[in-house]
């Protein structure tokens, strides 16, 4: 495993094994694009319930009781949704929309769990619908307890487990769940299923140490006569973007020292990436960390079931209290899901020598809540040209007319470069990448969404409509 | 030998020729720099001193407090040498890994701040990493700490060059006129491949660094893995001919060799560094007389849990062999309704953890955890002959174990049959503590 000195500065993505196929099939992608139009989402089911399989596999080896959660924010295609369904595990929905879709689907109220913060209309529809209703703030509780429905089933998301941390804006804090146990023993109207928390952060000792929060307030539940038999550790599994993290890393050391002025600079003039400044120099970890990873989400889950809690591993201390474990996997099982293909509309040379690639589609298009995107796109090129065979290094531009519309505000090293027309693929943005900050400015339409299932003949794709609502 | 002053031991390590016949590298001179043989224990000892020579009077009358990136052996050195002169240290951390370095760095007395994981979706404006964290610190509290910083701080380097490079050089001169052909060594800041690699290529130019780190797949204790060498400022990837990963597992058994076979009592980083050493070595061309040195960077003792945890069989408790499946199916049982009836005059010992018990046990019973019950079975039976003991877990596996470990001791004990969970689903009662 050498290091060897590689001029081109490169992100190389994770590709799931349908994704590769399809982008070794130049005719595959050509026929999406021509039935279809540009730019366009394409969504792969198969990696969704491969990455299920993987879930479910280190579940059964920890010989947990358990369910799976599906959590819909993170697409909003129908297609995860019935594959979801299919598989007969849970599902997460934040929304009355996506409760809706949920149920279009074919989910009864016992499988579905909602999160997320819930105004008055949507609380008065959860309690009548008899859905499992996670319970952000105290409010919350007191509306689902006089809605007049009887024995509505709750969570309760707690927070708050980690003093050194600062205060999230969601679940209830640790100090007032008492408060919470209380109100719920005393009435009747709602059944406190069990508690449950949501990290972003991949540290198993922080989600370990959730769980021992829980725990205790489980145990303050039953001295209380309640009895709950859930703990819900939320979300936030990782993806595997990165097919090479040393080399992300070499492209992250090169952009900081571009930034620093230490090297050429890697970054559209303007943008830090979430370095942090101080005396005038750049350092600290980037906005955009998660994209050097290469380990996926089941994998830490089995880190978590596996880590000591109580003198053994949580898998060990959940069994034996005969708890239910649920999880809210939502990018986790979307993990190399979905592609983004866009096209290339025009080229040109800037007044400092910086090409731009001009593609059909806007930075908001592949990129959520403006994180950026560090992943190399796949370029399949429509047709051979004499000239420009050279390599390129190239910003990807977006087609708003706005300075900061740029797709990649990073430079991306090329082997030749593209032309119009060519496809440019961008991989693994079925989770959150895709919808989360959507939107349909300078009445640009949103992308179709096309599902694509492989047989033994070809790839078949159909569009990613929503089931028939009732 | 007289000393005067503990700092006096720091540096001047031995350098330790390895029996061939037992490193198996045809054609190679290989050698063990103990660094292990420092005062405090390790490597490190050099950097700290290196960082606060001659300014901890000066610290101590202004109050100043120490603060370093550490959870581990420089966070220790610095804490001694702070300590002898009334300096505090504060050490960030992520979390700390190996507890017998957390309970050494407790028991002197250094202040360590262990920070929260990474988020996903991190605020752009707040610190995320211990260096931030640091930075604000020292903004915040100006001229109040000194960041010795190991990682960005060229007297790491420097202590490593004029001190661990040019011991080793020297004590080669006469056996190869103090040429080194390949260094080896493990990668946290690296400041010791670095510094010493920076000496011997002086006189060297051929010289090759191979730098160690760990697999991602597990840590090694104050070694990175490949994809961490971020944020390390004193990483020059290019400086190695090649950085090699090794996995823990290997790296234990390396550790385990050195210490058997060459009576090294080094830590399993160092075991790490000798097997890649060998595995490097063994893949050049073979050219007699080529002279390698790899770095023993700290002692075994301090990482006990960490073996414990990767090799449970090396540290049986009990002479006797676990029981085996004919005797778990022999084992007697005992089902819901027969135990509700005797409840009375049995003594039941609900092996599960202190929380599932908490939440409700069968009335009357006591709760001895299935691990903490394995240690006091070492010993002599602590149940008596006169009354049925019967054991209950979740669902009646663990408790099979103790029933047959009690019928091999011809003591009257049974496992519950289906556990709590059948307790339960039986619908009898369950007190809570």
């Amino acid at each position: 495993m050498s290091d060897a000195p590689d001029a081109e500065p490169r992100l190389p993505p994770l590709l799931a094994p349908p994704v590769a196929r399809l982008l070794a099939d130049p005719a595959a992608l050509a026929d999406a694009v021509a039935r279809f139009g540009s730019p366009l989402h394409l969504l792969f089911p198969a990696v969704f319930h491969d990455n299920l399989d993987r879930f479910r596999a280190v579940l059964d080896a920890g010989r947990m009781q358990y369910r799976i959660c599906y959590a819909h924010k993170a697409n909003r295609a129908a297609a995860f949704v019935a594959a979801a369904h299919d598989r007969g595990i849970g599902i997460d929905v934040a929304s009355a929309g996506e409760l809706d879709s949920a149920l279009a689907a074919g989910f009864t109220p016992d499988r579905i769990e909602v999160t997320g913060p819930k105004g008055l209309p949507l609380l008065h529809r959860l309690a009548a619908a008899g859905v499992t209703v996670n319970v952000d703030n105290l409010w919350e509780l007191e509306q689902l307890g006089s809605t007049g429905v009887a024995r509505v089933p709750v969570l309760l998301r707690l927070s708050g487990f980690d003093p050194a941390r600062p205060a999230g804006r969601f679940g209830i804090d640790l100090a007032d769940a008492d408060i919470a146990l209380r109100a719920i023993a005393a009435g009747s109207t709602v059944e406190l299923r069990g508690v449950a928390f949501h990290l972003d952060s991949g540290d198993v000792g922080e989600r370990v140490a959730a769980l021992a929060g829980c725990l205790s307030v489980l145990e303050r539940a039953y001295r209380l006569g309640l009895r709950p038999g859930v703990v819900n550790v939320g979300g936030g599994f990782r993806q595997a973007f990165s097919a090479d993290p040393v080399r992300f890393q070499r492209y992250l050391r090169a952009l900081l020292a571009g930034l620093n002025g230490d090297g050429p600079a890697l970054g559209w003039p303007g943008h830090t990436f979430g370095f942090h400044q101080r005396a005038g120099r750049y350092g600290g970890v980037p906005s955009f960390h998660k994209y050097g990873n290469d380990i996926g989400g089941a994998a830490m889950l089995a880190d978590l079931l596996d880590a000591p809690l109580d003198g053994r591993p949580v898998a060990a201390t959940l069994r034996e209290a005969l708890l239910e474990l649920w999880l809210e996997p939502g990018k986790a099982l979307l993990d190399g899901a979905g592609i983004t293909v866009a096209t290339v509309e025009f080229t040109k040379r800037l007044r400092d020598g910086t090409t731009l690639v001009n593609l059909d589609i806007s930075r908001d298009t592949i990129t959520p809540a403006d994180q950026e995107v560090m992943l190399d796109p796949v370029v399949v090129h429509r047709r051979l040209a004499a000239e420009h065979t050279g390599p390129a290094r190239v910003f990807f531009g977006g087609r708003l007319c706005l300075e900061r519309d740029m797709v990649a505000r990073h430079l991306v090293a090329l082997p030749r470069l593209p032309l119009p027309g060519d496809l440019v693929v961008f991989v693994n943005t079925a989770a959150y990448q895709m919808d989360l900050s959507a939107a349909q400015a300078l009445w640009h339409p949103l992308p179709r969404k096309i599902v694509v299932t492989e047989r033994d003949n070809g790839f078949e794709m159909t569009a990613d409509e929503p089931a028939a609502r009732g | 030998m007289l000393y005067r002053h503990i700092t006096e031991l720091i540096g001047g390590t031995p350098l330790l020729r390895l029996d061939p016949a037992v490193h198996g590298v045809a054609g190679v001179e290989l050698y063990a720099k103990l660094e292990s043989a420092n005062p405090f224990g390790s490597v490190k000892d050099r950097v700290a001193l290196a960082m606060v020579d001659g300014t901890l009077d000066a610290m101590r009358a202004a109050g100043q407090t120490l603060v370093e990136a550490s959870s581990g052996n420089t966070a220790k050195a610095l804490r001694i040498l702070g300590a002898m002169s009334g300096v505090e240290l504060r050490a960030y951390t992520n979390r700390v890994r190996v507890g017998e370095v957390r309970d050494l760095l407790a028991l002197l007395g250094a202040d360590v701040r262990e920070l929260p994981g990474l988020s996903e979706c991190p605020d752009p404006t707040a610190p995320n990493d211990v260096f931030s964290v640091i930075g604000d610190l020292l903004d915040s509290s100006p001229g109040k700490f000194v960041h010795t910083s190991q990682y960005t701080n060229e007297a790491n380097i420097e202590a490593h060059y004029r001190g661990t490079g040019r011991e080793i050089a020297d004590d080669l001169a006469d056996a190869h006129g103090g040429r080194v052909d390949v260094l080896i060594g493990g990668l946290g800041t690296t400041g010791s491949t670095r510094g010493a690699a920076g000496y011997l290529r002086e006189r060297n130019p051929d010289l090759r660094t191979v730098g160690v780190v760990s697999e991602r797949s597990d840590f090694i204790p104050g070694i990175r893995s490949a994809a961490e060498m971020w944020d390390v400022g004193l990483f020059r990837p290019d400086f190695y001919d090649e950085i090699r990963p090794v996995e823990s597992a290997a790296a234990i058994d390396g550790s385990l060799e050195l210490a058997l076979r060459h009576g090294i009592l080094a830590g399993p980083t160092s075991g790490a560094t000798y097997v890649a050493a060998k595995s490097y070595l063994a893949e050049l061309d073979p050219r007699p007389g080529r002279v390698a040195v790899f770095i023993v960077c700290d002692r075994l003792e301090p990482y006990l849990s960490y073996y414990r945890k990767r090799r449970p069989e090396l540290f049986g408790h009990s002479a006797a062999a676990p029981p085996g499946a004919a005797e778990l199916a022999a084992a007697p049982t005992v089902d819901v309704d027969t135990l509700a009836a005797a409840l009375a005059d049995t003594l039941v010992v609900d092996v599960r953890g202190g929380m599932a018990y908490r939440v409700g046990h069968i009335p009357g019973a006591i709760n001895i955890r299935d691990d903490c019950l394995d240690e006091m079975l070492t010993g002599a039976m602590p149940f008596p002959a006169s009354t049925r003991v019967v054991f209950v877990c979740a669902v009646g596996e663990i408790s099979a174990r103790f029933a047959a470990l009690l019928a091999r001791a011809c003591l009257p004990g049974a496992g519950l049959r289906g556990g709590i969970l059948a307790w339960r689903d039986a619908g009898l009662p369950l007190e809570t503590s």
